[in-house]
């Protein structure tokens, strides 16, 4: 097993696409180390990404925020700035783990190991952010939504790596939250999760929305008819009614031990439409 | 007296635990150590074909591979219970091997021992151990277990029936339940739970110069020696020493010898090196004893004011593959000694069948059969008062057996020695502000939520075996050293017997050295289980701390040229009663250990003796309040009250902290934690992201406080209190979340109370989660 710390994308990028058997990416290390622990995988070569300065910055520029692919949750949820401007990813992103996983997790790690329960993800996917990935062919920039294809696959290539993951500029009047369902408080995998960010005209009428849920499907959802019943409403009863019911009608959830589809479901809907009165209040809006 | 019973004095224990200086087994390293590691059986019921070790052998570092072939020479795994049947059958308890004999019975089960230089190296092996077998169709559920053409775990007997256990008269309920005005019946499941002691399984055992030393954790060292020499080994007793240091948590299933713990002893006189064997949580899941797992249905039959008449209480009880170290006893005597618990109960007939099933062995769970009692009348109880219109607490009231009843005997012959059981739920009631409920409801209803507030009131029998022995010495310094056969794991005797013999000898607190747990010093005790041993051990110390005083008295006369008559004690300072010459207990003491006083010192042993048959009814009301959000199922605990009557409280603090345990415990049995095997008998719940233990922060607040009912038979008073909490919680838990749901016409819940299951119910879903 070969163990390399490059300090460029570039870098890290050349040695994944030249590495010959299993090649890992480690950021925090969370999943991996675990999973090396456990002997579920020997890869031949680990590239640990923390050494490459775009990995350990959060940037703030008018487009946004640039946030490091090594950022660890702890990091994000010290950022004013960041949980200001997007206090539903920031949230979902601490609720993964314990204190001392929250000290190694990230954002691009929780999206590369590409479970559809994972938190972070729908939080992302309702914000609109953006992977910004480096690969032997160069640089491209991707919507979150599509790295991850199914359970533990990813849309990234050979040799590809995820830098940094961009939030958009908070735009006037806008907010977002997250909330996930598990039978207990605290460290464990979502059941069912919903992440909702809206933006209001000056009269409290949702002007956009994004509405994504976890755990109901192969991958995290963005759902865009739950978008579209409450785009244009104040999010009367009616509204979340509807928000609720384009929920349910996107979920395609499996059955296990820890929920049956009925309940996912049904209580896919209720967080979303719990989630959307946050994100509402959030964006300045008022009931 | 600053340190004496009654005073909330911190635990001596504790600077060392959270320090991290603690020696627990894990601790423990030998020169030269190998380490052993398990192979298990992967499926849960067929015929061994073969068990091939070759790879395993051959395996870098591996220096042993042992099966069932190589250790014929021991003996299985005892199980106490003494049981017969009405018609006069034992039960029947099948041998349990250490490792696999001829066939596998649950996932789990030992197969292989692979001993090597490194534990990776013999894990690795372990993986390499190959075992094939003849599958057998797999029983799990109960019902399957006891239907006729249910497959037979231990062919020879014929039936999964390890006993068919009756009390009570059957005709004499018939009688009651034709004249009832009322019949009451609930349908219940008491939920098998993983008890999960925070630290796994661990030993090292080490032969040398024909003794055995096993360090390994417990609940007292003399009661495994004693399996160990006797049933395991066939050794004399004095050839094997048992020591356990610290052990994290025992909740009953450390009271029993584990195979591994024998294996690395077995290993180690084979190889010549000590051997160490430590489990992970994974395998604890897999390994530890399992608790609880009845399915009881009950009837009572009351008269038109709500007066109990009798009750029918009938039970599958799910023993496992294999009888623990208790096994049968749990789910019939144990119980059944409170059987029908605080009510006076005209006819009872109680019927308790033991079943085999392809899952891991049950054993005695905080509680051991007092909490399944408990859930059953006080789900019964709650049921009736909805079903007559009575208030949940009047009911109680009409049917508790009053102070004034007591001595009473109850229908197993057990006299329940005291306890005011009307006095201690009226302390509940009040402090839980049942009165002010309707309020705080229509406040939660206002915010879209069901509130419910349920009562548990409890009874134990406690006290485990019936002797218990206690050494204390005075050194020439006048410092004080106890010796113990109760154990502490986590409990805080070292604390609790100080502040006894402080009291007793009116010594510092610190001049008191504790030694428990290692059988060199400790030659007989009972452990500790089945909260004794504040009752036990406790009274033993008191009794031998008085015996050194006797003893002294007599060195003292004649160092003060008078009679021991004439002899005071005080204080470590022995007076003549006209105070014209003193002695003190230190200069007694070294006088005691001079060739003029025989040379053996200031002590005494004193074996405690409560008499077969005789135990203390600890006993105690709880009041849970919660909310549950419909469209979620997730439920919050807004109050929880325990009123205990324990007894005598030697120290709040270590009384409030075993209440707290029990119910903390307790609410996790009702909320969260169940054990699942598919119906293919593979264990679901196999780490603690399925298998959920609640987190503090899901914890409310316990309200703890006591009304001391003194026990009349023991001079301490006390009662025990370590298990209350685990009997109260699950159904104050159960009927305050049945209350809440009451509204959307639920009658009939069982735990866990998942969120999922509540939301099913709040919604008017079928209960059944999944199929299978």
């Amino acid at each position: 097993m070969r163990y390399e710390a490059p300090s460029s994308s570039k870098e890290a990028a050349k040695l994944l696409a030249s590495a010959k058997g299993k090649a890992v990416v480690l950021a925090g290390g969370t999943d991996l180390l675990v999973r090396m622990k456990s002997g579920a995988v020997e890869p031949d070569l680990i590239v640990d990404i923390k050494r490459i300065g775009a990995t350990q910055e959060i940037k703030k520029s008018g487009n946004g925020f640039k946030i490091g692919a090594g950022v660890s949750g702890a990091r994000l949820g010290k950022h004013r700035a960041l949980k200001k401007a997007w206090p539903g990813v920031v949230e979902a992103t601490n609720l993964i783990g314990s204190d001392q996983i929250q000290g190694r997790c990230t954002m691009a790690g929780n999206l590369c190991n590409a479970s559809p329960a994972a938190d972070s993800v729908p939080a992302m996917v309702a914000a609109n952010a953006k992977a910004n990935v480096v690969g032997p062919g160069g640089r491209r920039t991707v919507a979150v939504e599509k790295i991850p294809t199914g359970p533990g696959k990813t849309s990234l290539k050979k040799g590809e790596i995820i830098e940094s993951i961009t939030l958009p500029a908070k735009a006037p009047r806008s907010g977002d939250a997250y909330l996930r369902f598990i039978p207990r408080t605290e460290m464990d995998i979502a059941v069912v999760s919903a992440g909702v960010n809206l933006t209001l005209d000056s009269k409290g009428v949702v002007k956009k929305a994004r509405v994504a849920l976890g755990a109901v499907a192969p991958t995290v959802l963005l759902v865009e008819d739950a978008a579209k019943a409450i785009v244009g409403t104040k999010l009367d009863d009616d509204a979340l009614a509807a928000l609720a019911a384009a929920c349910e009608a996107a979920c395609r959830p499996i059955d296990d031990m820890r929920g049956t589809i009925e309940f996912r479901t049904e209580v896919a809907g209720v967080l979303a439409r719990r989630a959307a009165l946050t994100a509402y209040e959030r964006a300045g809006g008022k009931k | 007296m600053k340190f004496g019973v009654g005073q909330p004095v911190p635990r001596l224990e504790d600077p060392r635990l959270i320090t991290g200086s603690g020696r627990f087994t894990d601790d423990v390293n030998l020169p030269d150590q190998l380490y052993m590691a398990i192979a298990r059986s992967p499926y849960p019921h067929g015929s061994i074909a073969s068990i091939d070790t070759d790879a395993a052998e051959a395996a870098a570092g591996v220096v042993a591979v042992y099966t069932a072939a190589d250790i014929e020479s021991l003996g299985g795994m005892p199980c106490r219970a003494v049981l017969k049947d009405r018609q006069g059958n034992p039960c029947f308890i099948p041998k349990r091997p250490l490792l696999a004999e001829g066939r596998v019975r649950f996932v789990g089960e030992p197969v292989a021992a692979v001993v090597a230089r490194t534990r990776t190296e013999a894990r690795d092996a372990a993986e390499l151990v190959l075992l094939e077998v003849e599958d057998l169709p797999a029983v799990v559920d109960l019902n399957a277990a006891a239907a006729a053409e249910a497959t037979v775990l231990h062919e020879a007997h014929g039936s999964n029936l390890a006993i068919h256990y009756e009390n009570g008269d059957e005709a004499a309920w018939e009688a009651a339940a034709a004249a009832a005005a009322h019949r009451v019946q609930v349908s219940l499941v008491n939920n098998r739970v993983a008890p999960s002691p925070l630290e796994p399984r661990a030993a090292v055992g080490h032969y040398a110069n024909g003794t055995f030393t096993l360090y390994n954790p417990s609940q007292g060292a003399f009661a495994q020696q004693g399996v160990l020499a006797r049933a395991i080994f066939d050794e004399p007793l004095e050839s094997i020493r048992v020591i356990s240091g610290e052990t994290g948590g025992g909740f009953g299933i450390r009271g029993e010898v584990h195979p591994e713990a024998a294996l690395t002893l077995f290993a180690s006189r084979a190889l010549g090196a000590p051997v160490k064997w430590h489990g992970d949580r994974s395998e604890m899941f897999l390994s530890d004893s399992h608790g609880r797992d009845n399915l009881t249905r009950a009837d009572l039959a009351l008269d038109e004011s709500g007066r109990a008449l009798g009750v029918r209480i009938e039970t599958l009880a799910n023993l496992g593959a294999y009888c623990s170290a208790v096994g049968p006893f749990v789910p019939t005597m144990a119980g059944g000694r409170v059987v029908g618990t605080v009510y006076r109960l005209p006819a009872l007939y109680h019927s308790v069948r033991c079943l085999y099933t392809n899952t891991m062995p049950v054993a005695a769970y905080r509680g051991a059969g007092r909490p399944e009692a408990c859930y059953v009348m006080e789900r019964l109880m709650d049921e009736a008062a909805r079903q007559l219109g009575i208030g949940r607490d009047e009911i109680r009231r009409r049917n508790f057996i009053p102070s004034s009843a007591m001595p009473f005997v109850n229908h197993s012959g057990v006299s329940i020695s005291s306890g005011e059981f009307e006095a201690t739920m009226d302390l509940a009631l009040e402090r839980a502000d049942w009165a002010g409920f309707e309020r705080r409801r229509r406040r939660s209803e206002g915010l879209g939520r069901l509130r419910g507030i349920g009562l548990g009131y409890y009874v134990e029998s406690s006290g485990g075996g019936p002797e218990e022995e206690a050494r204390v010495r005075i050194h020439p310094d006048g410092s004080a050293e106890v010796i113990v056969g109760t154990y502490s794991h986590g409990q805080g005797h070292e604390t609790a017997f100080a502040q006894i013999l402080s009291d007793t000898f009116g010594i510092e607190f610190d001049k008191i050295r504790f030694i428990q747990g290692d059988t060199a010093f400790v030659k007989f005790g009972g452990g500790t289980g089945g909260s004794r041993s504040s009752q036990m051990g406790g009274i033993a110390v008191k009794r031998a701390g008085e015996g050194v005083i006797e003893q002294g008295r007599a060195v003292a006369a004649e160092l003060l040229q008078s009679e021991p008559g004439r002899v005071t004690y005080e204080a470590a300072v022995y007076r003549l009663d006209d105070a014209s010459a003193q002695v003190s207990l230190a200069d007694v003491a070294r006088a005691a250990e001079t060739a003029q006083f025989g040379g053996e010192g200031l002590a005494e042993t004193h074996r405690y003796d409560r008499g077969a048959g005789t135990y203390t009814f600890p006993n105690g009301a709880h009041v849970a309040e919660v909310e549950i959000d419909p469209d979620t199922g997730v439920l919050h605990i807004c109050r929880y009250t325990a009123v205990d009557d324990c007894g005598r409280v030697i120290n709040p603090l270590l009384a409030a902290g075993q209440v707290h345990g029990g119910v903390v415990q307790g609410l996790g049995q009702a909320l969260l934690e169940n054990v699942v095997y598919d119906t293919d008998g593979q264990l679901l719940t196999g780490s603690f992201l399925d298998y959920a233990m609640p987190f503090a922060d899901a914890m409310p607040d316990v309200d703890v406080s006591f009304n001391e009912v003194l026990d009349p038979n023991n001079e301490l008073g006390v009662k025990g209190i370590g298990e209350g909490g685990a009997c109260g919680a699950p159904p104050a838990l159960v009927n305050a979340a049945l209350h809440a749901l009451a509204s959307r016409g639920v009658t009939a819940i069982d735990m866990p109370l998942t969120p999922e299951k509540l939301w099913r119910a709040a919604n008017g879903l079928s209960l059944q989660e999944r199929a299978g």
